[in-house]
């Protein structure tokens, strides 16, 4: 006879998604871009799950074959059982970062806003350093970064001391667009945007603008990435308990945009996920990568469509990160809406520099291969440029393919006639 | 005139026989172990593998607490490569829990434990995962955990290394005397039926449970109770040290974290025969639920699987029943008893005395046998080979440090890699007569025992049969099938979940991917119509099944 | 999000469904959940390799013996199906997979026997052409070959079983083993290693001719792991025919499943090439029905839970194993309706004492209508606008019977139709 459950764990199956809900059917290892490229890792598998049984937290972690995790979550993405695979990787550098010491190439790479504040303020001469064979040699042998490795040029004027102008004399009045403005933004610019690329930026808010979005650009601060990747969460924790502090004092209504895929995914996910902070849970339910943004608003009506046609043939490369989010992906959405836009993706999955980790120097090679299909099917199409959401996928594909490249927002803002 | 001739005869291969073994080993005196099915397959592979500080015992059995302190501080000097020096903590969860700290206070301080009251913060901040219910702490540090198999195996191999000798799967089927002096034991190999005799002088009767069924074949009485207590293998250790309720011993009262496993013991059920030991679903159900009063994270592990095992309580006469009866030992000297020369039977105890016993019984054969050479095996440490058997929780760190650049140490492959156990783990045991089944390279390599119970390893295990031991193919497919229904057999007992799911991966690989159950239709029909139906495996065939001598 | 119809699903049956909508024209978006634990299955599409799942004797025309089994089994998933929806589906597929530059062979009305890795012979239908020359059908002399350290493939034990099981066990057959070149045995080298490696020229040649040497019988086919190639096997494999001078097949290993990676691969790119939208890593549950239509389903996505709206959905999960149902240790819920589909006194009830037998377990699932549309118990549709593919339907169990591929593709194809019908 069938009872009534009791009130026991009779029917509270397991958590969620643990690590132990791998039932080792090996997809993760199929679909890892480093262990497809190389015999010397191991794969997410016996890096995630496995070793995790192995564990414990009064005991030294093993780190032997961690480093080699390029961070681009495909396992996670693949995985039949949704376990967080590349969390417990990650878990596992800090920890064995925190007893052994972190290198100061490393330090410094988890370090990316003051290293990029440093080149902003230096601009000239870090370009000029970042570019110079000689220092890139001292650079590859003292600091261990890859010295055919293109490193990013700085700007002097940041994109917040451009947003400050800008505020005070917005070059679209607001309400200009077609709508008016009924919905308030908050935009997450980060690094890239802020030190490296102000032009992606101001593209950001001339197509909010132009839909009638007013944009607040709140104070941040790195979103924590670049630490989690060269194995500092504790790092990143700090970063992001500063950004969820800020980013919760914003008024309720007040949706959060990212326009890097990577920052998007911490505030999203990895805030609350990875690095357990407290209130992450509500901040990451109001942000929204850009894209995906402007889609729900194509959906709800409100997204402005008359658009300039632009006659260009583009590629597409979804960024891992970008397929972490579950949203598919809203960019090719919006890119077909454009009129003359011809937009194709291709698929030939990771590029392989996964942020800093094909800057270094013993990854270079191996980051190389990685993105070599890409690079090879890029070539082939022979197409104007390619779009990616991610900025250093951007610079990945420039420096493999030498190809041009840009965040399909360039595309967007040339459609509704920004230049 | 025997087929072989030895000293002495020591039936039972679990931790005491294997003690034995040694011991006698150690004091020069020939010696062979015969054990009817594997080492460590009957109590001993069948514990939780609490390496005892005496603290369950303290209250009701102050002598059996008082042994567990001493072989406590023995084994962790002599058997540092299976102990896991965890420490423990006894912890109340609910008033009566309470009630019962003074007495348990009181009992460690007269056996002699150590026990410190520890603030549930402080326990909190050392084991994150200590339930919310949990009241008070205190904290043991001399409980861990004691790798059963690697115990037996070791002690045998240090044995076989100083010229003891090890039969296994040899059943004692009957003994030869010599007037009243026993004189020699009758054996039959229980896979392939062969009868053996061995002359020998004295025969040591260390089969525990087991030890009325051997005494009989001599007409004389030795009164075991057998006892079952079932185990549930979750399948990460959730708490670093062993965790117990501090309260009466009871059931479901304890959670030994061990090597990548953790379990939840027990329960007490006296059964008719030591080989009956059915898993009921309201056992299993008790026993995670108790678990989970002491452990969070215990209701939504991945439960592996089930297993029972047998205590084998020695019947002093006295009333008492199943928990309330003593964990002591005795050492019944057959000799003086019943007027049989040659014949000493050593029951009770439990897998933490195993050594103390071993030197009793020792010390009483090998004065009849007039060797005064003291027992050594307290000084000696197991392991001489210090090695492999070492590095049980350190196994991430053998498998290679891959380095795009420079120097390169191989990544080496993996035979089961749940349990991280290499090839070069398996391969002596693939030339080891003694080992005959898929099951007895388990429980000297853990291949299998992970949480995908052998779905992908029995596959590389069987290969091996074939290549290193020159088994031919379907035998070897056999001895994979019956691997599998072995694993099987505890699987069924937690079929929900993760362990549901890893099922349809399971049947993937062996029915879908390999067809191996058409291959079992087809070369080993079922025994009679109607059992065993599609694979025609007979449920308990896997004990017994041979895979060949090397 | 709004979409014309959603797939959900990992296996092969979400990928046929998707395809069948394509080609149809209509606009599908795939949610992918993540490859199928059960990838490694498909290596072949197996129609009906056996009658029933304890009959020793394998199928020879699968499509005849789907058809006994619709008429006697009218419950059974291929008659929910229907016979045209496995016919359909199939050439659909070969289709497919040409226009995806895949090479694979077989027709419905005839079984191939191939060798699996234990050397047990195995009723497959649909198959890749690198597999095709193992067929036992064919009289030619088998020699398995192995790599020195490579676990997943023991070619000695395959040999030493097919000796035995192949026509009663007159056959010649045989086994070799050669280390990889540049390899020590003692290196870790998985298959997706290996196939790596065989896309390069050198290697491969290197390879090739270890085996040309260590094989005597010049007339033997070879029967290898799958590891010719990961992305390039068709030109790898004929490469590598003409660098032995034998017949070469491959044989499915367990994962890392270089056969059943090449696939789901292959596919799945081809599918986003001709402009199918997919989402990864956003499993869905929760079915929102009013007025017995469903009007959205929700995806786990980062941070937050994201409707999706379509006309249809199909839900072509693998099994338990991809989260078509949960299973407590009483209770099996789905995730989309909350329906009870199972209860049983004990876990142990879900399950056969001996694994190789029929498993209670692998029958759990939606009770189903003659349109595929998952039903209350009484037979009444959930919501008109859902249909169900793959393992998620009740008593679908293709483990014993052999019939992973078509009943996926049956069941795929068929949900499709529905869909647009809907």
């Amino acid at each position: 006879m069938i009872t009534e459950d009791r009130e026991t764990f009779s029917d509270t199956v397991e958590e969620e998604h643990p690590v132990e809900a791998c039932t080792k059917c090996t997809a993760c290892n199929t679909v890892c871009p480093v262990a497809r490229t190389t015999e010397i890792f191991r794969g997410p598998k016996f890096l995630g799950p496995e070793s995790e049984r192995y564990r414990d937290q009064h005991e030294a972690t093993v780190t032997a074959g961690l480093d080699l995790c390029s961070g681009c979550k495909l396992c996670e993405v693949t995985c039949p059982s949704q376990v967080s695979i590349q969390e417990y990787i990650r878990r596992a550098q800090n920890k064995g970062a925190r007893e052994k010491g972190r290198t100061l190439r490393d330090w410094l790479l988890g370090h990316t806003r003051l290293l990029s504040r440093f080149g902003s303020l230096t601009a000239p001469l870090a370009n000029f350093g970042n570019r110079n064979p000689l220092f890139r040699l001292l650079m590859e042998r003292v600091v261990g970064i890859h010295r055919r490795r293109p490193l990013t040029k700085y700007q002097w004027l940041t994109f917040e001391s451009w947003f400050k102008r800008h505020r005070k004399n917005p070059p679209l009045p607001l309400g200009e667009g077609r709508l008016g403005a009924r919905r308030s933004v908050a935009y997450f610019y980060g690094c890239w945007v802020d030190f490296n690329e102000r032009r992606l930026g101001q593209q950001v808010v001339a197509v909010l603008e132009r839909n009638g979005i007013e944009v607040i650009v709140p104070r941040q601060q790195c979103c924590g990435i670049p630490a989690v990747v060269n194995s500092n969460t504790d790092l990143a924790r700090k970063y992001g308990v500063e950004n969820v502090r800020r980013l919760s004092q914003l008024p309720a209504g007040v949706d959060i945009i990212a326009s890097s895929t990577s920052c998007g995914l911490m505030l999203k996910h990895d805030y609350a996920h990875l690095l357990e902070i407290p209130g992450a849970e509500q901040v990451g339910s109001r942000v929204y990568d850009v894209c995906e943004y402007l889609w729900m608003l194509h959906e709800a009506g409100e997204l402005d469509i008359e658009f300039q046609p632009v006659d260009t043939r583009v590629l597409y490369h979804a960024p891992c990160h970008l397929k972490s989010h579950g949203i598919g992906y809203p960019a090719m959405r919006l890119l077909r809406l454009i009129p003359g836009v011809r937009v194709e993706e291709v698929d030939e999955g990771c590029c392989g520099i996964s942020g800093t980790y094909g800057v270094k120097v013993e990854k270079y090679d191996l980051s190389m291969k990685i993105g070599s299909r890409l690079f090879e099917a890029v070539k082939a199409a022979g197409s104007d440029s390619v779009l990616a959401d991610c900025e250093t996928c951007r610079m990945q594909v420039e420096h493999g393919a030498g190809s041009r490249s840009a965040h399909p927002i360039d595309i967007l803002a040339r459609a509704y006639g920004y230049r | 005139m025997p087929d072989t001739s030895t000293g002495v005869v020591v039936i039972g291969g679990g931790s005491t026989g294997a003690g034995v073994l040694r011991d006698l080993a150690m004091r020069g005196i020939d010696a062979i172990l015969i054990e009817k099915g594997d080492l460590a397959s009957g109590t001993t592979g069948r514990s939780h593998g609490l390496l005892h500080s005496g603290g369950r015992y303290c209250v009701n059995d102050l002598a059996a607490a008082i042994e567990c302190v001493e072989e406590g501080r023995i084994l962790r000097r002599i058997a540092r490569t299976t102990v896991e020096d965890t420490g423990g903590y006894f912890v109340s969860v609910s008033e009566e829990d309470e009630a019962w700290e003074p007495r348990f206070v009181e009992g460690c301080r007269k056996a002699g434990i150590t026990c410190e009251r520890i603030s549930v913060e402080e326990a909190r901040r050392r084991e994150p995962a200590l339930s919310k219910q949990v009241r008070t702490v205190f904290w043991i540090p001399e409980d861990g955990h004691l790798d059963p198999f690697y115990l037996v195996v070791g002690n045998v191999e240090s044995a076989r290394r100083r010229g003891g000798q090890v039969r296994t799967y040899t059943e004692v089927i009957g003994f030869t005397r010599n007037g009243n002096r026993v004189s020699g034991v009758l054996t039959r190999d229980a896979m392939t039926g062969e009868e053996t005799s061995i002359g020998c002088q004295a025969v040591i009767n260390a089969t525990g449970a087991w030890s009325g069924f051997v005494a009989r074949l001599l007409d004389v009485e030795v009164k075991v109770v057998p006892v079952k207590g079932v185990m549930v293998i979750l399948s990460r250790r959730l708490a670093h040290a062993a965790i117990n309720r501090c309260h009466k011993p009871g059931d479901g009262d304890i959670v030994v974290p061990g090597l990548s496993v953790a379990i939840l013991g027990t329960t007490a059920v006296k059964v008719p025969h030591p080989e009956v030991l059915p898993i009921e679903w309201d056992e299993v159900q008790m026993l995670i639920d108790e678990g989970a009063k002491m452990l969070d994270g215990v209701t939504t592990a991945r439960a592996m699987r089930a297993y029972a095992g047998v205590r084998p309580l020695y019947d002093l006469g006295a009333e008492a029943e199943g928990r309330e009866m003593s964990r002591n030992f005795a050492v019944i000297d057959h000799e003086e008893r019943d007027g049989i020369a040659g014949f000493t039977s050593i029951v009770g105890g439990k897998v933490t005395t195993y050594r103390l016993m071993a030197e009793r019984v020792t010390d009483l054969v090998a004065r009849r046998l007039g060797v005064s050479t003291k027992s050594t095996t307290a000084e000696v440490p197991l392991n001489d080979r210090e090695d492999e058997l070492d590095q049980l929780r350190h196994r991430p760190a053998h498998l290679g440090v891959p380095k795009p650049h420079g120097e390169e140490v191989a990544l080496q492959p993996l035979l089961c890699e749940c349990e991280l156990v290499r090839p070069q783990d398996v391969e002596p045991w693939m030339k080891d007569p003694a080992v005959r089944t898929l099951e007895d390279v388990r429980r000297r390599t853990r291949s299998g025992m992970g949480p995908c119970q052998a779905a992908i390893c029995s596959y590389r295990l069987a290969g091996r049969l074939v290549t290193d031991r020159g088994v031919d193919g379907r035998t070897a497919t056999r001895a994979m099938a019956d691997f599998l229904e072995t694993r099987w057999r505890g699987v069924r007992h937690v079929f929900w979940g993760s362990q549901l799911r890893q099922a349809q991966v399971t049947t993937g690989v062996h029915l879908e991917l390999f067809n191996v159950d058409r291959q079992l239709t087809k070369y080993f029909p079922p025994p009679l119509a109607g059992e065993g139906q599609g694979g025609g495996v007979p449920a308990e065939a896997a004990e017994v099944e041979a895979v060949g001598q090397p | 999000m709004r979409f014309d119809i959603a797939v959900v699903g990992s296996g092969l049956s979400a990928l046929i469904a998707t395809r069948t909508l394509q080609r149809a024209g209509r606009k599908p978006v795939l949610i992918w959940p993540g490859l199928s634990s059960l990838y490694f299955l498909y290596a072949t599409v197996d129609v009906l390799g056996y009658a029933n799942p304890t009959t020793a004797e394998a199928v020879e025309d699968p499509v005849s013996g789907v058809r006994q089994l619709i008429a006697d089994h009218p419950e059974h998933p291929y008659a929910r199906a229907g016979l045209p929806a496995l016919q359909n589906g199939s050439s659909l597929l070969l289709d497919w997979l040409r226009e995806a530059g895949f090479n694979w062979q077989g027709t419905l009305d005839r079984n191939l026997l191939l060798p699996t890795a234990t050397g047990t012979p195995k009723p497959s239908c649909l198959v890749p052409t690198s597999m095709a020359a193992g067929d036992l059908h064919r009289n030619e002399p088998i020699v398995f070959c192995g790599f020195d350290g490579y676990q997943d493939f023991i070619p000695e034990l395959a040999a030493a079983n097919l000796s035995h099981g192949w026509n009663g066990g007159s056959r010649n057959v045989g086994a070799v083993r050669v280390p990889l070149p540049g390899v020590k045995p003692d290196r870790l080298f998985t298959s997706i290693d290996i196939a790596r490696s065989m896309e390069d020229a050198t290697f491969r040649r290197d390879v090739a001719e270890r085996l040309r040497h260590a094989v005597k019988d010049d007339r033997a086919r070879l029967g290898l792991p799958a590891v010719l190639g990961l992305t390039h096997d068709t030109d790898v494999h004929v490469e590598f025919e003409k660098e032995t001078g034998h017949p070469v097949f491959e044989i499915p290993t367990v994962p890392p499943s270089v056969l059943g990676l090449r696939l789901f691969d292959r596919l799945r790119r081809h599918l986003q090439e001709t402009g199918i939208e997919m989402i990864w890593a956003a499993p869905a549950h929760e079915a929102e029905v009013a007025n017995g239509r469903c009007l959205r389903i929700h995806l786990k996505s980062a941070g937050r839970e994201q409707p999706v709206e379509a006309k249809a959905y199909i839900l072509a999960l693998e099994d338990a194993v991809d989260g078509a149902w949960r299973a407590g240790a009483h209770t099996v819920r789905d995730p989309f309706f909350h329906q009870v589909l199972a209860q049983h006194a004990t876990p142990g009830e879900r399950t056969d004492e001996s694994l190789f037998a029929p498993q209670p377990f692998a029958a759990i699932g939606y009770p189903v209508s003659d349109r595929l549309q998952p039903t209350h118990q009484d037979g009444h549709p959930l919501a008109s606008n859902v249909f169900l593919a793959g393992g998620g339907i009740a008593g679908y169990d293709p483990t014993g019977i052999k019939a992973r591929g078509g009943m996926a593709i049956a069941t795929g194809y068929r949900a499709a139709q529905e869909a647009m019908a809907a």
